[in-house]
């Protein structure tokens, strides 16, 4: 019963802050838009456009709510809270500091792995839901993209399992605060895992340069193609959330997590969380979009193999005793 | 922010309403607090107006400037969404054809509520000088509201900045129940009067709207009609040398094809019935490429009777690059053989010149109106084809 509300509480307080923290995200992703585009980005509504994403909020909960008359009613109805679901879900057993975490599982991976990977069951339910072409095309290709990213991804993932011991993320983190970060040391499976899980995790984020799904120029605007209001709010706040949740995983994974000196372990992880945030947006407005097969060679052909070779080099510096 | 000088008008409230907005009103405490939850309603709806373009001509360009560095909309919080379920202005920046304006009224009519319509441009206002032309829709207001003009060819992208500014005064003005200013002056409108009434015009038609309803669920099922599944199986010449000068082509039309004329200012005339033998002949010869496939029109005179003449040109590929030219004449009512089969280029080519002159192509796997509707009357480009024909319900 105890860990029934402390994960109730906890649950609720991380998933509140993540969701703020995503309001100003939006504002920060369009600033800093602006700023890459020699554009100034969101000015006039608020300090400094500080209020634009509670302006977009409110008007689109305004909206119409549209539902094509031969769609999947059930489905199409289903896919933006499930997608909320599954992006937050992961958040669940992240340490965002040795007590804040909502649930500490024992298979905290293998729960990250799972509900990660259920995030195509709203994708595809948005994009067969729709009944529109364009939002079919977008769904197919997610699927495609995410049988492909998915095998590096988990590869990437067992490097940090492997050489810890632990499939837990806290008992991870505890263990690089105890000896070293995955990301520097050893840095020959560490470095290259966490390049290969931050290029899987873009990819699971639907962010460019591997938004393929919902390709603007081809797709119209993929699987929400359909979506008004705020249903279509939810499907934004859920990329957002995955994003950010993704980036969290990759400082929890690979840089220590909470661990740093000075500050309180919660300084760490959320300054951690949000350089790799804005890693991600470096990325996306910096780069063109892989076409899809471009991103299929990517996964079947370099970044798996690596991935497998990397599991196999972890695995021989915790046989012949690299650290402990 | 602007002069006053043009009268107020009430353009009535709204016409949408969220419909948690009435049960949020008929919560008893909540009475209390309505004013300043109808402002923060309006705020955010005035403060995050997306766009969904309805780009079709120059406008669209000044309309990219608008989004990009030095006038940059994202300042305002306008983003530009590909999709018309997730845009609340549908800015249309262009020439609207008859061909187009089903379309446009079908993105428009799945906008959600509460949405509006900048029309941008004097092409999108009235049509502008292409106005009387036969394919024009004389300005989108004939068949959609239009909350804002932005008068200009094209407008700068200030200028639709600054219609945006105006449409969110607009919207603020509206919520508030409060008169606003007329877009353009009543006089002014007597001048340019289309044939179909403008929606706020009261000498409108009753029926039109209906009609123009009526054509928009029909469109697509309408230009698919006459698809026809004739198939013409391609013939693949033999590859024979290339004939480069001009002697040596004149040498083939004379004696293989019977050409005696060869003037100096026109294409030579060949024969109705020698023409895709001699397409077939040049293609083995090398010339690959169709340049054209043009059909002119000429009415009957005194003396002559109406007739048509059909130019053909192909080029050779190669470094000696050459062109080669002929004319077919046609009477009023005779086909000319379709050279599809020898060059699958021909298919849409033919298919214009069939759309705007009415030439018939014979063995044509698929003849059918290419650019304009496909319940269109008439060839446009004859010459005795009055150029303002009306087309209902559409101009």
């Amino acid at each position: 019963m105890n860990e029934l509300v402390h994960g109730a509480l906890y649950g609720t307080l991380i998933a509140t802050a993540i969701l703020s923290t995503i309001a100003m995200g939006i504002w920060f992703e369009r600033k800093f838009a602006g700023r890459m585009q020699q554009r100034l980005g969101p000015t006039i509504v608020g300090p400094a456009g500080l209020l634009q994403p509670f302006a977009d909020i409110i008007k689109l909960l305004q909206k119409e709510d549209i539902v094509p008359r031969d769609a999947d009613r059930g489905l199409f109805d289903l896919a933006p809270i499930l997608a909320v679901v599954c992006s937050l879900g992961v958040a669940a057993v992240i340490p965002f500091s040795p007590s804040i975490i909502a649930s500490d599982l024992d298979v905290g991976v293998l729960w990250v792995l799972g509900i990660g990977g259920l995030m195509v069951i709203p994708t595809f339910a948005a994009g067969w839901g729709s009944n529109n072409k364009f939002a079919l095309l977008g769904a197919m290709r997610a699927i495609a993209q995410s049988v492909s990213y998915g095998v590096p991804l988990v590869l990437a993932v067992l490097v940090p399992v492997v050489l810890s011991g632990s499939l837990s993320i806290s008992g991870i983190v505890a263990w690089q605060a105890q000896h070293h970060w995955f990301a520097v040391w050893p840095i020959v499976p560490g470095l290259p895992a966490f390049v290969i899980f931050f290029l899987a995790m873009l990819a699971e984020s639907n962010r460019i340069p591997f938004d393929i799904p919902e390709a603007e120029s081809e797709l119209v605007a993929g699987i929400t193609t359909e979506y008004t209001g705020a249903k279509f709010t939810l499907f934004y706040m859920a990329e957002y959330v995955h994003t950010l949740v993704g980036s969290a995983l990759g400082a929890a994974l690979f840089f220590g997590g909470w661990d740093g000196p000075f500050a309180p372990g919660l300084h760490w992880m959320v300054l951690k969380t949000l350089t790799l945030f804005v890693l991600i947006y470096w990325v996306r407005w910096s780069l063109l979009r892989f076409r899809a097969d471009q991103l299929m060679r990517l996964c079947w052909t370099w970044l798996t193999p690596i991935g497998v070779a990397l599991l196999l080099v972890s695995a021989a510096w915790v046989t012949f005793g690299g650290t402990n | 922010m602007t002069a006053r000088h043009l009268p107020l008008v009430d353009e009535g409230a709204l016409p949408y309403e969220h419909p948690l907005y009435e049960t949020l009103l008929s919560i008893p405490g909540l009475s209390v607090v309505t004013a300043p939850l109808d402002a923060l309603l309006t705020w955010g709806t005035k403060n995050a107006l997306w766009v969904f373009p309805m780009a079709t001509s120059c406008c669209g360009i000044e309309l990219m400037a608008a989004a990009a560095s030095r006038v940059d909309l994202d300042r305002m919080g306008t983003i530009i969404r590909a999709t018309p379920r997730q845009g609340d202005v549908m800015v249309v920046a262009g020439t609207i054809t008859v061909k187009m304006a089903p379309r446009v009224k079908l993105l428009w009519d799945q906008m959600p509520e509460p949405k509006w319509c900048i029309a941008m441009g004097s092409c999108a206002i009235s049509g502008d000088f292409y106005r009387d032309l036969y394919p024009v829709v004389p300005g989108v207001d004939t068949f959609m509201p239009v909350d804002v003009y932005i008068p200009g060819c094209p407008p700068n992208p200030e200028a639709l900045m600054h219609g945006l500014l105006r449409l969110q005064e607009k919207i603020g003005l509206r919520r508030e129940g409060k008169l606003t200013q007329a877009e353009y002056r009543p006089g002014l409108l007597d001048l340019t009067k289309p044939r179909v009434g403008r929606l706020g015009d009261v000498t409108r038609d009753a029926g039109l709207s209906d009609a123009q309803l009526e054509d928009v669920s029909d469109m697509t099922r309408r230009d698919l009609a006459e698809e026809s599944s004739e198939i013409v199986p391609r013939a693949e010449p033999v590859r024979e040398a290339i004939a480069s000068s001009s002697q040596e082509i004149e040498a083939l039309l004379r004696d293989d094809f019977g050409v005696t004329e060869f003037p100096k200012d026109a294409a030579p005339l060949v024969s109705r019935g020698d023409h895709r033998r001699l397409a077939h002949r040049l293609r083995a010869l090398g010339y690959a490429q169709l340049i054209y496939v043009v059909a002119t029109h000429f009415p009957a005179k005194k003396t002559d009777p109406e007739r048509f003449e059909v130019a053909y040109a192909l080029r050779s590929i190669g470094r000696k690059s050459t062109v080669v030219a002929w004319r077919v004449a046609l009477a009023a009512d005779e086909t000319i053989a379709s050279i599809v089969g020898v060059f699958a280029g021909a298919d849409w080519q033919e298919r214009e010149q069939f759309d705007l002159v009415g030439v018939r192509f014979e063995g044509h796997p698929d003849l059918r109106r290419i650019l304009l509707p496909a319940d269109w009357s008439g060839h446009p480009l004859r010459k005795d084809y009055a150029a303002d024909t009306a087309h209902p319900p559409w101009r």
